[in-house]
Protein backbone atom coordinates (compact mmCIF):
# COMPACT_ATOMS: atom_id res chain seq x y z
CA UNK A 1 0.00 0.00 0.00
CA UNK A 2 1.25 3.51 -0.61
CA UNK A 3 1.59 6.52 1.92
CA UNK A 4 -1.68 8.04 0.49
CA UNK A 5 -2.94 4.93 1.81
CA UNK A 6 -1.91 4.31 4.68
CA UNK A 7 -2.90 8.51 5.15
CA UNK A 8 -6.57 7.19 4.86
CA UNK A 9 -6.63 5.31 7.75
CA UNK A 10 -4.68 7.98 10.18
CA UNK A 11 -7.22 7.63 13.57
CA UNK A 12 -9.82 10.57 14.09
CA UNK A 13 -11.04 11.39 17.14
CA UNK A 14 -14.51 13.41 18.16
CA UNK A 15 -15.53 16.77 15.94
CA UNK A 16 -16.43 20.12 17.55
CA UNK A 17 -19.45 21.43 16.35
CA UNK A 18 -19.40 24.38 17.69
CA UNK A 19 -16.95 27.37 19.23
CA UNK A 20 -15.04 26.20 22.55
CA UNK A 21 -16.14 29.89 23.93
CA UNK A 22 -19.67 28.12 23.88
CA UNK A 23 -18.55 25.21 25.26
CA UNK A 24 -17.20 27.19 28.48
CA UNK A 25 -14.18 27.27 26.92
CA UNK A 26 -12.04 30.25 26.07
CA UNK A 27 -10.54 30.55 22.64
CA UNK A 28 -7.23 29.78 23.64
CA UNK A 29 -8.11 27.49 26.29
CA UNK A 30 -8.71 24.37 23.88
CA UNK A 31 -6.23 21.72 24.44
CA UNK A 32 -2.70 21.71 22.93
CA UNK A 33 -1.02 18.44 21.75
CA UNK A 34 2.62 19.32 21.76
CA UNK A 35 4.32 16.78 19.81
CA UNK A 36 8.30 16.53 20.08
CA UNK A 37 11.80 15.17 21.04
CA UNK A 38 9.61 11.74 20.14
CA UNK A 39 6.77 12.13 22.60
CA UNK A 40 3.51 13.67 23.00
CA UNK A 41 2.76 16.01 26.11
CA UNK A 42 -0.57 17.89 27.24
CA UNK A 43 -0.87 21.43 27.66
CA UNK A 44 -3.41 24.37 27.24
CA UNK A 45 -2.89 26.62 24.02
CA UNK A 46 -2.49 29.58 26.55
CA UNK A 47 0.83 27.60 27.26
CA UNK A 48 2.33 28.21 24.02
CA UNK A 49 4.34 31.36 24.74
CA UNK A 50 6.43 28.79 27.49
CA UNK A 51 6.86 26.58 24.73
CA UNK A 52 8.52 28.61 21.92
CA UNK A 53 11.89 30.69 22.83
CA UNK A 54 13.26 34.16 22.43
CA UNK A 55 13.72 34.34 18.72
CA UNK A 56 11.47 32.30 17.43
CA UNK A 57 9.05 33.94 14.58
CA UNK A 58 5.72 32.67 14.22
CA UNK A 59 4.26 33.22 10.39
CA UNK A 60 0.72 33.84 10.84
CA UNK A 61 -1.98 34.19 7.53
CA UNK A 62 -3.55 37.41 7.29
CA UNK A 63 -6.77 36.31 5.19
CA UNK A 64 -10.18 37.21 7.23
CA UNK A 65 -12.85 35.22 6.25
CA UNK A 66 -15.59 35.98 4.11
CA UNK A 67 -19.64 35.02 4.41
CA UNK A 68 -19.31 33.03 1.45
CA UNK A 69 -21.73 30.64 1.13
CA UNK A 70 -25.26 32.35 -0.75
CA UNK A 71 -28.61 31.21 -1.43
CA UNK A 72 -29.13 29.87 -4.79
CA UNK A 73 -31.91 29.57 -7.64
CA UNK A 74 -32.30 28.41 -10.89
CA UNK A 75 -34.53 26.25 -13.18
CA UNK A 76 -33.31 23.44 -10.51
CA UNK A 77 -35.18 25.45 -7.62
CA UNK A 78 -33.16 26.79 -4.57
CA UNK A 79 -29.92 25.33 -3.41
CA UNK A 80 -26.69 27.29 -2.14
CA UNK A 81 -23.40 28.23 -3.96
CA UNK A 82 -20.27 28.70 -2.20
CA UNK A 83 -17.92 30.85 -2.98
CA UNK A 84 -14.59 29.68 -3.15
CA UNK A 85 -12.35 31.91 -5.08
CA UNK A 86 -12.51 35.44 -6.88
CA UNK A 87 -10.19 34.89 -9.98
CA UNK A 88 -11.73 38.43 -10.86
CA UNK A 89 -14.25 40.98 -10.04
CA UNK A 90 -17.12 38.97 -12.34
CA UNK A 91 -15.58 35.74 -12.43
CA UNK A 92 -15.42 33.14 -9.93
CA UNK A 93 -15.48 29.34 -8.56
CA UNK A 94 -17.93 28.19 -6.48
CA UNK A 95 -19.23 24.88 -5.30
CA UNK A 96 -23.34 24.50 -5.90
CA UNK A 97 -24.62 22.26 -3.18
CA UNK A 98 -28.02 21.38 -1.97
CA UNK A 99 -27.61 22.79 1.49
CA UNK A 100 -24.90 23.36 4.48
CA UNK A 101 -24.80 19.47 4.88
CA UNK A 102 -25.66 18.03 1.35
CA UNK A 103 -23.21 18.27 -0.99
CA UNK A 104 -23.63 18.74 -4.95
CA UNK A 105 -22.80 18.28 -7.45
CA UNK A 106 -25.98 19.47 -9.43
CA UNK A 107 -26.64 18.83 -12.98
CA UNK A 108 -26.14 21.83 -14.17
CA UNK A 109 -24.41 22.28 -17.64
CA UNK A 110 -22.29 24.68 -18.42
CA UNK A 111 -24.22 27.86 -20.18
CA UNK A 112 -26.94 27.79 -17.54
CA UNK A 113 -28.33 30.89 -15.86
CA UNK A 114 -28.24 31.40 -12.10
CA UNK A 115 -29.27 33.66 -9.67
CA UNK A 116 -26.30 33.72 -6.81
CA UNK A 117 -28.17 35.95 -4.05
CA UNK A 118 -29.76 38.33 -6.51
CA UNK A 119 -27.06 38.85 -8.77
CA UNK A 120 -27.49 37.00 -12.24
CA UNK A 121 -24.89 34.20 -13.25
CA UNK A 122 -23.78 31.97 -16.30
CA UNK A 123 -22.09 28.58 -15.19
CA UNK A 124 -19.41 28.65 -17.75
CA UNK A 125 -17.34 25.33 -17.11
CA UNK A 126 -16.82 23.12 -14.70
CA UNK A 127 -13.85 22.45 -13.00
CA UNK A 128 -11.54 20.28 -14.69
CA UNK A 129 -11.38 17.26 -12.66
CA UNK A 130 -13.01 18.41 -9.97
CA UNK A 131 -16.68 17.87 -10.44
CA UNK A 132 -18.41 19.90 -7.65
CA UNK A 133 -16.55 22.98 -8.49
CA UNK A 134 -17.97 25.30 -11.69
CA UNK A 135 -16.71 28.86 -12.61
CA UNK A 136 -19.02 31.44 -12.38
CA UNK A 137 -19.53 34.70 -14.20
CA UNK A 138 -21.62 37.41 -12.16
CA UNK A 139 -23.06 40.22 -13.83
CA UNK A 140 -23.18 42.20 -10.40
CA UNK A 141 -20.77 42.70 -7.37
CA UNK A 142 -20.44 38.88 -5.95
CA UNK A 143 -18.53 40.76 -2.71
CA UNK A 144 -21.10 42.53 -1.98
CA UNK A 145 -23.91 40.31 -2.20
CA UNK A 146 -21.82 38.42 0.08
CA UNK A 147 -22.22 41.24 2.60
CA UNK A 148 -25.75 41.29 2.11
CA UNK A 149 -26.92 37.62 1.84
CA UNK A 150 -23.94 35.78 2.74
CA UNK A 151 -23.30 33.45 5.75
CA UNK A 152 -19.70 31.50 6.79
CA UNK A 153 -19.53 28.10 5.04
CA UNK A 154 -20.40 25.12 7.27
CA UNK A 155 -20.89 21.55 6.91
CA UNK A 156 -23.22 19.04 8.40
CA UNK A 157 -21.50 18.36 11.71
CA UNK A 158 -21.61 22.13 13.01
CA UNK A 159 -24.48 22.35 15.54
CA UNK A 160 -25.98 25.46 14.39
CA UNK A 161 -25.28 29.06 12.43
CA UNK A 162 -22.36 31.24 14.17
CA UNK A 163 -21.66 34.55 13.08
CA UNK A 164 -18.56 35.52 11.00
CA UNK A 165 -16.98 36.91 14.04
CA UNK A 166 -16.64 33.40 15.01
CA UNK A 167 -14.61 32.28 11.82
CA UNK A 168 -11.99 35.58 11.93
CA UNK A 169 -8.61 34.83 13.85
CA UNK A 170 -7.05 37.72 15.66
CA UNK A 171 -4.40 38.47 12.42
CA UNK A 172 -7.43 38.43 9.98
CA UNK A 173 -6.67 41.32 7.88
CA UNK A 174 -7.61 40.97 4.17
CA UNK A 175 -10.47 39.45 3.41
CA UNK A 176 -10.75 36.58 0.68
CA UNK A 177 -10.73 33.07 2.67
CA UNK A 178 -14.04 31.01 2.06
CA UNK A 179 -12.95 29.15 4.79
CA UNK A 180 -11.50 30.17 7.94
CA UNK A 181 -7.37 29.69 7.90
CA UNK A 182 -8.70 27.94 11.38
CA UNK A 183 -5.12 27.28 12.86
CA UNK A 184 -4.95 30.47 14.27
CA UNK A 185 -7.97 30.26 16.11
CA UNK A 186 -6.69 29.96 19.53
CA UNK A 187 -4.82 33.25 19.57
CA UNK A 188 -6.41 36.07 20.99
CA UNK A 189 -4.58 39.41 21.36
CA UNK A 190 -3.37 38.68 25.12
CA UNK A 191 -1.53 35.67 24.13
CA UNK A 192 0.23 37.82 21.42
CA UNK A 193 1.52 40.02 23.90
CA UNK A 194 2.64 37.52 26.12
CA UNK A 195 4.00 35.85 22.67
CA UNK A 196 5.92 39.31 21.85
CA UNK A 197 6.96 39.67 25.30
CA UNK A 198 8.89 36.45 25.87
CA UNK A 199 10.97 38.12 22.52
CA UNK A 200 8.77 35.82 19.83
CA UNK A 201 8.28 37.72 17.07
CA UNK A 202 5.66 37.61 13.77
CA UNK A 203 5.29 37.86 10.55
CA UNK A 204 2.46 37.85 7.84
CA UNK A 205 1.57 36.00 4.91
CA UNK A 206 -1.25 35.80 2.55
CA UNK A 207 -3.35 32.78 1.64
CA UNK A 208 -7.05 33.26 0.57
CA UNK A 209 -8.51 29.72 1.41
CA UNK A 210 -11.12 28.01 -0.54
CA UNK A 211 -13.51 25.63 0.12
CA UNK A 212 -12.15 22.40 1.76
CA UNK A 213 -15.46 20.25 1.41
CA UNK A 214 -13.79 18.17 -1.76
CA UNK A 215 -11.22 16.37 0.67
CA UNK A 216 -14.20 14.38 1.74
CA UNK A 217 -14.54 10.72 0.19
CA UNK A 218 -14.76 11.70 -3.27
CA UNK A 219 -11.62 10.58 -4.34
CA UNK A 220 -9.02 7.81 -4.18
CA UNK A 221 -6.42 7.99 -1.93
CA UNK A 222 -3.24 9.60 -3.70
CA UNK A 223 -5.53 11.07 -6.00
CA UNK A 224 -6.51 14.29 -4.00
CA UNK A 225 -7.08 17.51 -5.62
CA UNK A 226 -5.66 20.52 -5.02
CA UNK A 227 -7.01 23.67 -6.59
CA UNK A 228 -5.45 26.94 -7.03
CA UNK A 229 -5.56 29.73 -4.19
CA UNK A 230 -4.37 32.99 -4.19
CA UNK A 231 -0.87 33.84 -2.08
CA UNK A 232 1.37 36.54 -1.49
CA UNK A 233 4.67 36.44 0.64
CA UNK A 234 6.23 39.20 1.14
CA UNK A 235 10.11 41.05 1.23
CA UNK A 236 9.45 41.96 4.89
CA UNK A 237 7.92 38.70 5.43
CA UNK A 238 11.32 36.69 3.79
CA UNK A 239 13.71 39.07 5.25
CA UNK A 240 12.34 38.15 8.77
CA UNK A 241 12.79 34.09 8.12
CA UNK A 242 16.27 34.50 6.74
CA UNK A 243 17.34 36.63 9.50
CA UNK A 244 15.70 34.36 12.25
CA UNK A 245 17.61 31.31 10.75
CA UNK A 246 20.57 32.54 10.43
CA UNK A 247 20.41 33.79 14.37
CA UNK A 248 19.41 30.29 15.30
CA UNK A 249 15.38 30.83 16.31
CA UNK A 250 13.19 28.18 14.77
CA UNK A 251 10.17 29.60 11.93
CA UNK A 252 6.76 28.29 13.18
CA UNK A 253 3.92 28.22 10.55
CA UNK A 254 0.62 28.64 12.12
CA UNK A 255 -1.36 27.25 9.88
CA UNK A 256 -1.14 24.56 6.64
CA UNK A 257 -1.58 27.66 4.46
CA UNK A 258 1.63 29.22 5.58
CA UNK A 259 2.95 26.01 4.81
CA UNK A 260 1.85 26.05 1.50
CA UNK A 261 2.07 30.00 1.00
CA UNK A 262 5.96 29.57 2.18
CA UNK A 263 6.44 26.24 0.12
CA UNK A 264 5.24 28.15 -2.93
CA UNK A 265 7.68 31.13 -2.41
CA UNK A 266 10.31 28.42 -2.19
CA UNK A 267 12.42 27.60 -5.40
CA UNK A 268 15.58 25.81 -6.30
CA UNK A 269 17.64 29.43 -4.65
CA UNK A 270 15.55 29.04 -1.66
CA UNK A 271 12.61 31.97 -0.49
CA UNK A 272 11.95 34.76 -1.95
CA UNK A 273 9.08 36.95 -2.62
CA UNK A 274 6.32 35.70 -4.26
CA UNK A 275 2.70 36.37 -5.48
CA UNK A 276 -0.25 34.52 -7.68
CA UNK A 277 -2.12 31.68 -7.36
CA UNK A 278 -0.84 28.19 -5.86
CA UNK A 279 -1.82 24.56 -6.39
CA UNK A 280 1.25 23.32 -4.08
CA UNK A 281 0.23 19.34 -3.21
CA UNK A 282 2.09 18.63 -0.23
CA UNK A 283 2.65 15.40 0.58
CA UNK A 284 6.06 12.69 2.14
CA UNK A 285 7.05 12.27 -1.98
CA UNK A 286 8.01 16.28 -1.51
CA UNK A 287 9.69 17.49 1.90
CA UNK A 288 9.02 20.42 3.38
CA UNK A 289 11.90 22.35 4.08
CA UNK A 290 10.65 26.09 4.86
CA UNK A 291 9.53 25.64 8.57
CA UNK A 292 10.94 24.07 12.01
CA UNK A 293 7.82 23.78 13.28
CA UNK A 294 3.69 24.07 12.86
CA UNK A 295 0.77 24.86 14.82
CA UNK A 296 -2.18 23.37 13.29
CA UNK A 297 -5.80 21.35 14.25
CA UNK A 298 -6.56 18.06 13.73
CA UNK A 299 -7.34 16.77 10.37
CA UNK A 300 -9.38 14.60 8.89
CA UNK A 301 -8.35 11.01 7.80
CA UNK A 302 -7.78 11.25 3.41
CA UNK A 303 -7.65 15.27 3.49
CA UNK A 304 -4.71 17.50 1.67
CA UNK A 305 -3.55 18.63 5.49
CA UNK A 306 -2.64 15.48 6.54
CA UNK A 307 -0.27 14.39 3.60
CA UNK A 308 1.40 17.85 4.09
CA UNK A 309 1.77 16.77 7.99
CA UNK A 310 3.28 13.72 6.92
CA UNK A 311 5.32 15.59 4.83
CA UNK A 312 6.71 17.30 7.63
CA UNK A 313 7.24 14.96 10.16
CA UNK A 314 7.04 11.71 9.03
CA UNK A 315 4.05 9.27 8.39
CA UNK A 316 5.21 7.18 11.77
CA UNK A 317 5.27 10.33 13.78
CA UNK A 318 2.34 11.72 12.81
CA UNK A 319 0.67 8.03 13.91
CA UNK A 320 1.98 8.01 17.07
CA UNK A 321 0.74 11.52 17.80
CA UNK A 322 -2.68 11.02 16.06
CA UNK A 323 -2.95 7.92 18.36
CA UNK A 324 -2.25 9.36 21.46
CA UNK A 325 -5.28 12.87 20.01
CA UNK A 326 -7.67 10.20 19.82
CA UNK A 327 -6.84 8.35 22.24
CA UNK A 328 -7.59 11.36 24.43
CA UNK A 329 -10.44 12.83 23.49
CA UNK A 330 -8.89 16.19 21.36
CA UNK A 331 -11.10 17.67 19.27
CA UNK A 332 -10.88 17.77 15.58
CA UNK A 333 -12.71 20.09 13.04
CA UNK A 334 -11.98 24.34 13.10
CA UNK A 335 -13.21 24.95 16.81
CA UNK A 336 -11.41 21.96 17.55
CA UNK A 337 -8.07 21.31 20.01
CA UNK A 338 -4.74 22.18 18.54
CA UNK A 339 -1.58 20.87 17.69
CA UNK A 340 1.79 21.89 17.99
CA UNK A 341 4.44 19.92 15.77
CA UNK A 342 8.55 20.79 16.54
CA UNK A 343 10.14 17.92 15.24
CA UNK A 344 14.00 17.94 15.87
CA UNK A 345 15.80 17.78 13.08
CA UNK A 346 19.57 18.35 12.38
CA UNK A 347 20.40 21.70 10.84
CA UNK B 1 -22.85 35.83 -40.61
CA UNK B 2 -22.01 39.73 -40.31
CA UNK B 3 -20.47 41.72 -37.71
CA UNK B 4 -23.65 44.54 -37.55
CA UNK B 5 -25.03 45.87 -34.77
CA UNK B 6 -23.94 47.25 -31.04
CA UNK B 7 -20.26 46.60 -31.08
CA UNK B 8 -19.76 43.74 -28.19
CA UNK B 9 -17.85 44.61 -24.43
CA UNK B 10 -15.18 42.47 -25.62
CA UNK B 11 -13.94 40.72 -28.39
CA UNK B 12 -11.57 37.61 -28.59
CA UNK B 13 -9.56 36.39 -31.03
CA UNK B 14 -8.77 32.98 -31.21
CA UNK B 15 -6.73 31.47 -34.39
CA UNK B 16 -6.53 27.49 -34.69
CA UNK B 17 -9.95 27.27 -32.55
CA UNK B 18 -12.02 24.14 -34.47
CA UNK B 19 -10.39 21.98 -32.12
CA UNK B 20 -8.43 21.37 -29.32
CA UNK B 21 -7.04 24.09 -26.77
CA UNK B 22 -8.44 26.69 -29.54
CA UNK B 23 -12.20 25.62 -29.45
CA UNK B 24 -11.75 24.70 -25.62
CA UNK B 25 -10.69 28.67 -24.71
CA UNK B 26 -13.01 29.91 -27.85
CA UNK B 27 -16.29 28.32 -25.69
CA UNK B 28 -15.03 29.39 -22.10
CA UNK B 29 -14.79 32.87 -23.27
CA UNK B 30 -17.65 32.87 -25.16
CA UNK B 31 -19.21 31.85 -21.93
CA UNK B 32 -18.28 34.79 -20.32
CA UNK B 33 -19.22 37.01 -22.31
CA UNK B 34 -16.50 37.57 -25.15
CA UNK B 35 -17.66 37.76 -28.87
CA UNK B 36 -15.69 35.76 -31.02
CA UNK B 37 -13.59 35.99 -33.85
CA UNK B 38 -12.19 32.03 -34.60
CA UNK B 39 -10.35 31.22 -37.21
CA UNK B 40 -9.03 28.02 -38.71
CA UNK B 41 -8.35 25.90 -41.97
CA UNK B 42 -11.14 23.40 -42.11
CA UNK B 43 -14.12 25.54 -43.06
CA UNK B 44 -16.40 22.34 -42.46
CA UNK B 45 -14.84 21.96 -38.55
CA UNK B 46 -14.64 25.02 -38.20
CA UNK B 47 -18.53 25.83 -38.88
CA UNK B 48 -18.89 23.18 -36.25
CA UNK B 49 -17.40 24.78 -33.27
CA UNK B 50 -19.38 28.21 -34.32
CA UNK B 51 -22.22 26.15 -33.94
CA UNK B 52 -21.19 24.89 -30.19
CA UNK B 53 -20.28 28.49 -29.19
CA UNK B 54 -23.59 29.96 -30.33
CA UNK B 55 -25.64 27.23 -28.47
CA UNK B 56 -24.01 29.75 -25.15
CA UNK B 57 -25.52 32.97 -26.83
CA UNK B 58 -22.43 34.25 -27.98
CA UNK B 59 -21.46 36.09 -31.31
CA UNK B 60 -19.04 34.56 -33.15
CA UNK B 61 -17.46 34.64 -36.36
CA UNK B 62 -15.79 32.67 -38.57
CA UNK B 63 -12.76 33.28 -40.61
CA UNK B 64 -11.59 29.99 -42.11
CA UNK B 65 -8.13 29.96 -43.85
CA UNK B 66 -4.85 29.56 -42.97
CA UNK B 67 -2.69 32.10 -40.93
CA UNK B 68 0.09 32.00 -42.84
CA UNK B 69 -2.15 33.52 -46.22
CA UNK B 70 -2.23 37.10 -46.05
CA UNK B 71 -6.13 36.86 -47.29
CA UNK B 72 -7.10 35.22 -44.19
CA UNK B 73 -4.76 37.46 -42.12
CA UNK B 74 -6.58 40.81 -43.77
CA UNK B 75 -9.76 38.95 -43.00
CA UNK B 76 -9.60 38.53 -39.84
CA UNK B 77 -8.58 42.42 -39.63
CA UNK B 78 -11.15 43.16 -41.52
CA UNK B 79 -14.04 41.40 -39.03
CA UNK B 80 -12.04 42.80 -36.24
CA UNK B 81 -12.79 46.58 -37.21
CA UNK B 82 -16.46 46.12 -37.94
CA UNK B 83 -16.33 44.56 -34.21
CA UNK B 84 -14.27 48.35 -32.94
CA UNK B 85 -11.96 46.36 -30.84
CA UNK B 86 -9.47 43.29 -29.61
CA UNK B 87 -9.49 42.91 -25.92
CA UNK B 88 -7.52 39.58 -26.69
CA UNK B 89 -5.75 37.59 -29.58
CA UNK B 90 -4.84 33.99 -29.01
CA UNK B 91 -2.07 32.99 -31.50
CA UNK B 92 -2.85 29.72 -31.14
CA UNK B 93 -2.73 28.12 -34.61
CA UNK B 94 0.51 26.04 -34.63
CA UNK B 95 2.46 23.17 -37.11
CA UNK B 96 4.66 20.66 -35.46
CA UNK B 97 5.91 19.64 -38.86
CA UNK B 98 5.65 16.11 -40.93
CA UNK B 99 4.30 13.40 -39.17
CA UNK B 100 5.53 11.36 -37.61
CA UNK B 101 8.05 14.29 -36.48
CA UNK B 102 11.47 13.65 -38.30
CA UNK B 103 14.96 14.43 -36.30
CA UNK B 104 16.86 17.37 -37.61
CA UNK B 105 19.38 15.51 -39.80
CA UNK B 106 16.25 14.71 -41.98
CA UNK B 107 14.08 17.70 -41.36
CA UNK B 108 13.74 19.22 -44.93
CA UNK B 109 14.43 23.04 -45.35
CA UNK B 110 10.65 23.27 -47.10
CA UNK B 111 9.12 21.50 -44.32
CA UNK B 112 11.19 23.52 -41.37
CA UNK B 113 9.85 27.02 -43.75
CA UNK B 114 6.70 25.46 -43.06
CA UNK B 115 6.48 25.53 -39.45
CA UNK B 116 8.45 29.23 -39.22
CA UNK B 117 5.52 30.58 -41.14
CA UNK B 118 3.14 29.53 -39.30
CA UNK B 119 4.72 29.27 -35.87
CA UNK B 120 6.01 32.85 -36.01
CA UNK B 121 5.59 34.89 -39.16
CA UNK B 122 1.70 34.61 -38.91
CA UNK B 123 1.02 35.29 -35.16
CA UNK B 124 3.28 38.56 -35.68
CA UNK B 125 1.72 39.25 -39.12
CA UNK B 126 -1.71 38.95 -37.42
CA UNK B 127 -0.62 41.15 -33.99
CA UNK B 128 1.15 43.89 -36.49
CA UNK B 129 -2.48 43.88 -38.22
CA UNK B 130 -4.59 43.98 -34.87
CA UNK B 131 -2.33 46.20 -32.50
CA UNK B 132 -4.08 49.11 -33.63
CA UNK B 133 -7.65 47.75 -32.18
CA UNK B 134 -5.32 45.81 -29.13
CA UNK B 135 -4.01 49.43 -28.39
CA UNK B 136 -7.95 51.21 -28.18
CA UNK B 137 -9.16 48.17 -25.82
CA UNK B 138 -6.05 47.89 -23.86
CA UNK B 139 -5.94 44.38 -25.14
CA UNK B 140 -3.89 41.02 -24.58
CA UNK B 141 -1.49 39.33 -27.04
CA UNK B 142 -1.34 35.18 -25.85
CA UNK B 143 1.35 33.45 -28.09
CA UNK B 144 0.97 29.65 -27.12
CA UNK B 145 4.39 27.95 -26.78
CA UNK B 146 5.49 24.68 -26.19
CA UNK B 147 8.16 22.99 -23.31
CA UNK B 148 9.87 22.06 -26.99
CA UNK B 149 11.16 25.83 -26.77
CA UNK B 150 13.31 24.98 -24.19
CA UNK B 151 13.51 20.75 -24.03
CA UNK B 152 15.65 19.53 -26.96
CA UNK B 153 13.52 16.64 -27.45
CA UNK B 154 14.60 14.49 -30.54
CA UNK B 155 12.42 15.29 -33.09
CA UNK B 156 10.38 18.48 -32.08
CA UNK B 157 13.72 20.45 -33.01
CA UNK B 158 12.14 22.25 -35.93
CA UNK B 159 8.88 22.88 -33.81
CA UNK B 160 10.91 23.56 -30.50
CA UNK B 161 12.77 25.98 -32.40
CA UNK B 162 9.82 28.36 -33.63
CA UNK B 163 8.37 28.45 -30.39
CA UNK B 164 11.47 29.41 -28.99
CA UNK B 165 11.48 32.25 -31.91
CA UNK B 166 7.84 32.67 -30.66
CA UNK B 167 8.58 32.98 -27.19
CA UNK B 168 11.14 35.38 -28.14
CA UNK B 169 8.84 37.70 -30.04
CA UNK B 170 6.52 37.79 -27.33
CA UNK B 171 9.70 39.35 -24.82
CA UNK B 172 10.11 41.72 -27.35
CA UNK B 173 6.89 42.81 -28.01
CA UNK B 174 5.97 43.22 -24.31
CA UNK B 175 9.04 45.70 -23.96
CA UNK B 176 8.10 47.51 -27.38
CA UNK B 177 4.71 48.07 -25.78
CA UNK B 178 5.70 49.06 -22.73
CA UNK B 179 3.27 51.59 -21.46
CA UNK B 180 1.32 51.42 -24.66
CA UNK B 181 -1.87 49.19 -22.64
CA UNK B 182 -1.25 46.28 -24.57
CA UNK B 183 0.90 43.07 -23.15
CA UNK B 184 2.19 40.04 -24.68
CA UNK B 185 2.65 36.96 -22.62
CA UNK B 186 4.03 33.28 -23.78
CA UNK B 187 2.30 30.36 -22.67
CA UNK B 188 3.67 26.54 -22.64
CA UNK B 189 -0.17 25.07 -22.08
CA UNK B 190 1.40 21.27 -21.29
CA UNK B 191 1.04 18.27 -22.63
CA UNK B 192 -2.78 17.18 -23.88
CA UNK B 193 -4.85 15.11 -25.93
CA UNK B 194 -4.96 16.97 -28.64
CA UNK B 195 -5.20 16.34 -32.77
CA UNK B 196 -1.83 18.05 -32.63
CA UNK B 197 -0.10 15.75 -30.38
CA UNK B 198 -1.68 12.86 -31.85
CA UNK B 199 -0.01 13.60 -34.83
CA UNK B 200 3.29 14.21 -32.97
CA UNK B 201 2.71 10.70 -31.79
CA UNK B 202 0.64 8.45 -34.55
CA UNK B 203 -0.24 5.23 -33.50
CA UNK B 204 0.64 5.58 -30.06
CA UNK B 205 -1.50 5.72 -26.80
CA UNK B 206 -2.11 9.83 -25.64
CA UNK B 207 -4.82 8.66 -23.65
CA UNK B 208 -3.27 9.45 -20.49
CA UNK B 209 -2.66 13.28 -21.63
CA UNK B 210 -5.61 15.50 -20.07
CA UNK B 211 -7.83 17.52 -22.58
CA UNK B 212 -7.50 21.15 -23.23
CA UNK B 213 -9.71 21.87 -20.34
CA UNK B 214 -7.47 20.97 -17.76
CA UNK B 215 -5.79 24.54 -18.67
CA UNK B 216 -9.28 26.44 -18.41
CA UNK B 217 -8.26 27.78 -14.56
CA UNK B 218 -5.17 29.26 -15.64
CA UNK B 219 -6.81 31.22 -18.74
CA UNK B 220 -9.18 32.34 -15.91
CA UNK B 221 -6.30 33.79 -13.85
CA UNK B 222 -4.06 35.13 -16.51
CA UNK B 223 -6.79 36.72 -18.16
CA UNK B 224 -8.11 38.95 -15.03
CA UNK B 225 -4.83 39.92 -13.99
CA UNK B 226 -3.53 43.26 -14.84
CA UNK B 227 -2.08 43.50 -18.00
CA UNK B 228 1.01 45.30 -16.84
CA UNK B 229 1.55 43.10 -14.24
CA UNK B 230 1.89 39.71 -16.58
CA UNK B 231 3.30 41.24 -19.74
CA UNK B 232 6.55 39.90 -21.06
CA UNK B 233 6.38 36.96 -19.17
CA UNK B 234 6.39 33.29 -20.21
CA UNK B 235 3.80 30.63 -17.85
CA UNK B 236 3.05 27.45 -17.88
CA UNK B 237 -0.10 26.84 -17.81
CA UNK B 238 -0.25 23.25 -16.03
CA UNK B 239 2.62 24.56 -13.59
CA UNK B 240 1.60 24.23 -9.73
CA UNK B 241 2.07 27.87 -9.35
CA UNK B 242 1.09 30.70 -10.93
CA UNK B 243 3.15 33.41 -10.39
CA UNK B 244 3.80 37.46 -10.59
CA UNK B 245 6.92 38.31 -10.42
CA UNK B 246 7.63 41.38 -8.55
CA UNK B 247 9.40 44.34 -10.51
Amino acid sequence: MNGAGRLSEMPMGPGADRPPETRGVARDGVRLLVSADGEERAHRFSDLPSLLRAGDLLVVNESATVPASLPAHSALGNFRVNLSTAYGSDLWVGEPRWGFGQPGPLPLDAGTPLDVGDVPCTLVAGFPGIPRLVFLRARGDLRTEMRRVGVPIRYGYAAAEFPLEEYQTVFARVPGSAEMPSAARPFTTRIVHRLRERGIAFAPIVLHAGVSSLETRDFPPGALPVFPEPFEVSASTVDAILRTRSQGGRVVAVGTTVVRALESATDECGLRPARGFTRIYLSPQRPIRSIDGLITGFHEAQSTHLALLAAFVGEERLRQAYEVAARDGYLWHEFGDSHLLLPSRAR
Amino acid sequence: MTATGRSPARVAVVTGASRGLGAAVAQFLARQGYALIVNARDPTRLSETVAEIERSGASVFAVPGDVTDARTQSALEHVAHQLGRVDLLFNNASEPGPSPLPRLSELRSEDFEHIFRVNVLAPLAITQRLLPLLRTAGGRVVNISSDAALGGYPGWGGYGASKAALDLLSLTLANELKGSGISVVSVDPGDMRTSMHQAAFPGEDISDRPLPEITLPFWAWLLNRDPGEVSGHRFRAQSDRWEISES
